[in-house]
């Protein structure tokens, strides 16, 4: 169940060494810096998205001296707008749960992330939009993640459900394989195309 | 082990702080210097109310930044000199008005002894597995590095270095969690495992004052430093605390009756070690000859076990006395700890009261900052 079995992907056209562009700068049009919350149930891979996405462009031979519950990355649009992701991750176990409005105030992208193997999890996925529905800030960007995408063969939660209840709560949607790599990029610049813009005036 | 990297990283930022004093003592900065003590001592005019002082305190960080972006004495200097100067602002300002802006009212005090007290409590049964901390994860030893860093924080009197403690404190932590995941093959499994061992090292640190510091970082510190990594270590902690505060048997993996019973062990045992004996008593001339074998059982003096009936003197019966009624204090709460606990089946060990590593914590008042005064002979 691990995420750190196939070697990190090159691919796309995310910037390297960019994670300092703005320093303490104010934000304009061209960088924007947000704060993402992950959200889910423990187990269902949250971190291991992060890790993969972070990662990936990293190196394999460097030892990353960071830890897996706060990262940071940068990544630059067609447009050459980069957005920088401050990624905060929660504690998923139940008993922290009262806890994650700490997390999620002034957030601008909330991941909500399930794993397809798992309807439990699903629920709990549920929880969480209508939990940030009501307490969230109302302009958050939401994405809904159904992750573990190649273990499709044990697959409990059908694509349609994640769709139906994405549409019909305004998210974007997508399932994830952290393991694979597969549509983590994908989650990561879909989330930043959708960002409101600061306007440059 | 790669642990020890989150040394103390003070002596940079003491160094530049010197130099910010040394600017700030230049005739050409004497504008700046009264601006900051006009700002210190116009505090002294209004009662503390911390939403307003922390705002207050911000608003002024804000104008001496733009103040000092163009002050002459800065001109050509880069992102990195203002904000050294800035931290020497925050530094400054802050030890100087620390008296007055921490743990400021009697609800922080209250509240900063509450919750010291339940944590007390906590640490006489409190197991990594009542959190559920995987066993590859639990290491009480290399943990204790992190404790360490986390009780400095009282040792400081500048928002900065205050975040420090609780940087280098979770930094320890992760980069245990990075080793447990080289070297036993655990998953990186981000704040699911991250949260608990920050938690449970709390516990064990008891931290003073937890809750005053954590308002006065949020008060205080700078802003714009109060964002990103640092404020996301800093929001674990203060929700750390907010677990520990609301936690009840339902937040552990542990039994409603053996919390309960457990809590109530300790809080027997806590009032056993609160009747200390009173020292003041002057020290007959007979017990002096025995002080230095007594220690039989750790903190207390029992100054007459080895004493001889004949060797005792009118003056030592007072003291006896004394000692007497304490011992008995402390024997029939005793007792009723011990009853109570062999009522549960099975019933912990009697628990070991009092502080867990070094006893009680000894507030260390601001040994690192002794506040140096800006110099003004240069104007007025």
């Amino acid at each position: 169940m691990g995420c750190s079995s196939s070697l990190p992907d090159r691919r796309s056209g995310r910037l390297g060494g960019l994670n300092n562009v703005e320093n303490s700068g104010a934000p304009d049009s061209k960088n924007i810096r947000v704060k993402l919350v992950l959200l889910g149930d423990s187990g269902v891979g949250k971190s291991c998205i992060v890790l993969r996405f972070v990662r990936g462009q990293f190196d394999p031979t460097s030892k990353v001296t960071v830890g897996a519950s706060f990262l940071s990355q940068t990544i630059a649009l067609q447009d050459s707008t980069t957005v920088k992701f401050e990624i905060w991750d929660t504690a998923g176990q139940e008993r922290y749960a009262a806890l994650a409005p700490l997390y999620y105030r002034g957030a601008g992208v909330a991941v909500i992330v399930y794993d397809i193997t798992s309807p439990e999890s699903f629920n709990k996925a549920q929880y969480w939009v209508k939990e940030l529905q009501k307490h969230g800030s109302p302009d958050i960007v939401m994405a809904l993640v159904g992750n573990k995408a190649d273990l499709w063969t044990n697959r409990e939660v059908p694509t349609q459900d994640g769709i139906d209840y994405a549409e019909n709560n305004g998210m974007f949607f997508i399932e994830t394989s952290a393991k694979t790599a597969d549509n983590i990029n994908q989650l990561f610049e879909e989330i930043a195309k959708r960002l409101p813009r600061p306007s440059s005036s | 082990m790669e642990t020890a990297m989150a040394s103390s990283s003070s002596s940079t930022p003491s160094l530049s702080f010197y130099d910010f004093l040394d600017r700030m003592r230049n005739p050409a900065s004497l504008d700046l210097v009264r601006s900051i003590k006009s700002f210190i001592v116009s505090f002294s005019f209004y009662s503390p109310n911390p939403e307003n002082d922390g705002k207050k305190v911000q608003d002024f960080f804000f104008t001496m930044e733009a103040a000092i972006k163009d002050h002459p004495l800065w001109s050509g200097a880069t992102i990195e000199d203002i904000d050294c100067a800035m931290e020497g602002l925050e530094k400054y300002v802050m030890t100087k008005l620390f008296s007055r802006t921490f743990a400021s009212s009697p609800e922080d005090l209250k509240f900063d002894r509450e919750i010291s007290v339940k944590i007390q409590l906590l640490q006489t049964f409190l197991r990594p597995e009542h959190l559920d901390i995987p066993a590859v994860l639990q290491n009480e030893a290399s943990w204790l590095l992190a404790v360490k860093e986390l009780q400095k924080i009282n040792a400081f009197k500048a928002p900065r270095e205050k975040l420090l403690c609780i940087m280098n404190c979770c930094r320890v932590i992760n980069n245990l969690l990075l080793n447990a995941s080289m070297s036993e093959n655990h998953v990186l499994a981000g704040a699911d495992d991250f949260l608990p061992v920050l938690i449970y090292v709390t516990i064990k640190a008891n931290p003073p004052q937890l809750h005053s510091n954590l308002k006065f970082v949020q008060l205080y510190r700078r802003q714009e430093k109060l964002v990103s990594e640092a404020a996301y270590y800093f929001t674990n902690l203060v929700s750390a605390k907010s677990f520990i505060v609301d936690l009840n048997s339902k937040s552990l993996s542990i039994e409603e009756i053996d919390f309960e019973e457990s809590m109530q062990a300790a809080r027997l045992a806590n009032k056993v070690t609160q009747v200390e004996p009173s020292h003041q008593l002057d020290i007959g001339p007979s017990a002096r000859i025995h002080n230095n074998q007594t220690n039989l059982s750790g903190n207390f003096d029992y100054p007459y076990m080895l004493a001889e009936a004949g060797e005792l003197m009118v003056g030592d019966v007072e003291r006896l006395l004394s000692l007497y009624k304490d011992v008995v204090t402390k024997y029939s709460s005793l007792c009723r700890a011990v009853r109570h606990l062999s009522t549960s089946k099975g019933g912990p060990a009697v628990p070991h009261s009092g502080g867990h590593l070094e006893g009680p914590h000894v507030l260390v008042a601001g040994s690192a900052d002794t506040s140096p005064d800006l110099d003004e002979s240069s104007g007025e």
